[in-house]
């Protein structure tokens, strides 16, 4: 099992400014699964079963890394666990470094899969090492990860990414995820669920609700991914739960539950300061998706290197 | 369960209340000054002056915010008499604190009672966007106790002092961890805060001395009471920033008996159009009382 690449500026600034701070929030451990052409980082995609929410950050390898080199029994992938504050650490420090030595074209970070014996220990552990050479020293960081998963643990992980393919068939854009994240801290003190709908009209609503209060926030007429009808005539005179619920009847909607606290850590995605944010229910209600996406800096092309989302469970299959 | 005693027949479906206002945060700072633990029951009255909230503690500290119709941009009461209706007052804070996060609209409308005699809460301006909350209201369980606070000889006993100041001192005397004596007395005219418990502290504002200490002072005789010092510390301990920021004063007073009157000033302004003539404008201004009973036998009076 080999792996070694070398850190491309892009991919150093990407992981280090944005992905890993918001992958931090998500939890203090990470999978990161390296194929041929991808590098991940995933969180409660594996194993299966887990009951909070799913963060996938995958890169297409070029963005990230250059001279590129992977060999594994399982068709070439390695997956792993790391604790993500060390991993930021790490490609922190070695930044820090790298950026002294930025007139010296050979300067660069690279990372490789090694088996070290640490202190006091009996058998080697994998690392994975981070070198950097500055303008007077090199500087080699291990930080430390777990045993790589099975042949067969692998193919499970690519299954259970595989099957998660599917988008909803509405997605509308949050205009301001800041605003969003500041509105959800504030619903968190009301209470512990969160009920979401989304109509096809381009409607996202929030409903918090205890038997003492009834709170609730609705964003109309945003743009649409997807399936768009127009909402019917009187539509806009009727209030917001009114609305809700005829979309769901006339099956233009869906709605669904989700734990306050699960949305409350998924816009901590925030901090991967995504260009646009897209909210859908997948089919059946079975999960509510957040898929964030970059644009090729300058133009508003979607950037296809670069594909992130959460998937929140739902507490209850809701209608629709 | 809620109740409205505003009497008058039903025929007319119209709201007893519609307001509307511009400083969600003011409304949040005047109604967080009165809160001093996270659940306390509210009684809300209404009327055509404007709107009181009433929270009490074992019969012992009891406070009123008012916030007159001259807060709200638009005040319309159509109720007869002055429905009154209980509700958690820290429900209706994180309400209102959700309607003054950042990039909501900052006006809201005020609506009692909703179909189901809730209070209504509804931002209102933005043609694409709405945030909404209904809170349950319940009947009070008991008229509040209203004292009729009466002045203590011929003339008031009372002093006026900077808020922060106030708070301050009351901050300070946690340390003896004893109830809190407050004495007034003429000559020299003073007022001074002691609390004798493990270890003595004694504050002292001397009129004259210091004109930033002690902004007012009348009394005519000599008169001491105690209070328990975890009620004294409600009465300052949930000051928004906004009263230390404009160097607001509170006013004290000694009643009959001992009971203890402290009035607060809060904003209730946008930012924006705050400036040193605030004061001169009195409607942009939420009232907070404080009334708190003396200890049983701890109040003394001198002539």
């Amino acid at each position: 099992m080999k792996f070694k690449a070398f850190f491309t500026q892009d991919g150093m600034n990407l992981l280090d400014k944005r992905f890993l701070p918001a992958l931090e929030k998500m939890g203090r451990f990470c999978h990161v699964y390296l194929t041929p052409d991808h590098a991940m980082f995933l969180h409660g995609v594996f194993p299966e079963g887990g009951d909070g929410p799913q963060c996938v950050a995958q890169f297409g390898r070029d963005l990230l890394f250059r001279d590129y080199r992977i060999s594994s029994q399982s068709d070439n992938r390695i997956a792993f666990t790391a604790e993500v504050s060390l991993l930021h650490r790490a490609l922190h420090s070695a930044l820090t470094i790298h950026m002294q030595s930025h007139s010296d074209p050979n300067a660069a970070i690279q990372i490789k899969l090694v088996k070290k014996l640490p202190v006091g220990a009996q058998a080697p552990s994998p690392y994975l090492s981070f070198e950097t050479k500055g303008p007077h020293a090199a500087v080699v960081q291990d930080v430390p990860i777990s045993k790589p998963l099975s042949r067969a643990d692998v193919l499970q992980l690519q299954s259970v990414l595989d099957s998660a393919q599917e988008l909803p068939q509405t997605l509308v854009q949050v205009p301001d995820l800041s605003q969003l994240q500041s509105l959800v801290d504030r619903l968190k003190n009301v209470g512990d669920v969160l009920a979401v709908s989304i109509t096809q009209y381009g409607d996202l609503h929030l409903k918090v609700s205890t038997s003492l209060v009834t709170v609730g926030s609705e964003f109309q007429k945003l743009r649409v991914l997807g399936i768009h009808v127009d909402p019917p005539a009187g539509y806009a005179n009727l209030s917001a739960s009114t609305r809700t619920q005829m979309a769901v009847q006339r099956g233009e909607a869906l709605s669904v539950q989700v734990s306050m606290k699960h949305l409350a850590k998924s816009l901590q995605c925030n901090l991967a300061k995504p260009d646009c944010t897209f909210y859908g229910i997948a089919p059946e209600g079975a999960c509510l998706t957040v898929i964030f996406q970059y644009f090729i800096p300058g133009t508003r092309l979607t950037d296809k290197a670069i594909s992130f989302y959460c998937r929140l469970p739902v507490l209850d299959q809701g209608s629709g | 369960m809620s109740a409205s005693t505003g009497g008058g027949d039903d025929d007319d479906d119209s709201p007893d209340l519609v307001c509307q206002l511009d400083c969600v945060q003011g409304m949040v700072d005047a109604l967080s000054s009165v809160r001093w633990k996270r659940h306390q029951d509210a009684v809300i009255e209404l009327s055509e002056h404007g709107i009181v909230l009433i929270v009490e503690e074992s019969g012992c500290l009891q406070a009123k915010v008012y916030l007159k119709r001259e807060l709200f941009i638009s005040y319309n009461y159509s109720a007869e008499g002055r429905p009154r209706f209980g509700l958690s007052l820290g429900l209706l804070v994180d309400c209102l604190n959700i309607f003054s996060a950042p990039g909501n609209t900052s006006v809201i409308e005020i609506q009692y009672p909703g179909p189901d005699m809730q209070l209504l809460l509804k931002s209102v301006g933005s043609p694409d966007s709405c945030l909404y909350a209904e809170i349950r209201t319940r009947i009070p369980d008991t008229i509040s106790w209203d004292y009729h606070f009466e002045q203590a000889g011929n003339i008031p006993l009372t002093f006026t002092v900077k808020s922060a100041i106030l708070k301050e001192a009351i901050d300070d005397l946690d340390w003896p961890g004893s109830s809190i004596q407050i004495i007034l007395q003429p000559d020299p005219p003073m007022v001074t805060f002691r609390g004798e418990g493990h270890g003595d502290l004694q504050i002292e504002f001397p009129y004259y001395a210091n004109t930033d200490l002690l902004i007012a002072f009348q009394c005519d005789h000599h008169i001491s009471s105690r209070y328990k010092y975890k009620f004294l510390r409600a009465t300052t301990s949930n000051f928004p920033s906004c009263v230390l920021k404009e160097n607001r004063s509170s006013k004290v007073t000694i009643g009959r008996g001992g009971m203890l009157k402290i009035q607060h000033l809060v904003s209730v302004a946008k930012p924006a159009t705050l400036n040193h003539y605030a004061d001169a404008q009195p409607s942009r201004i939420a009232y907070i009382e404080f009334f708190v009973k003396p200890e049983e036998g701890e109040s003394h009076s001198y002539d």
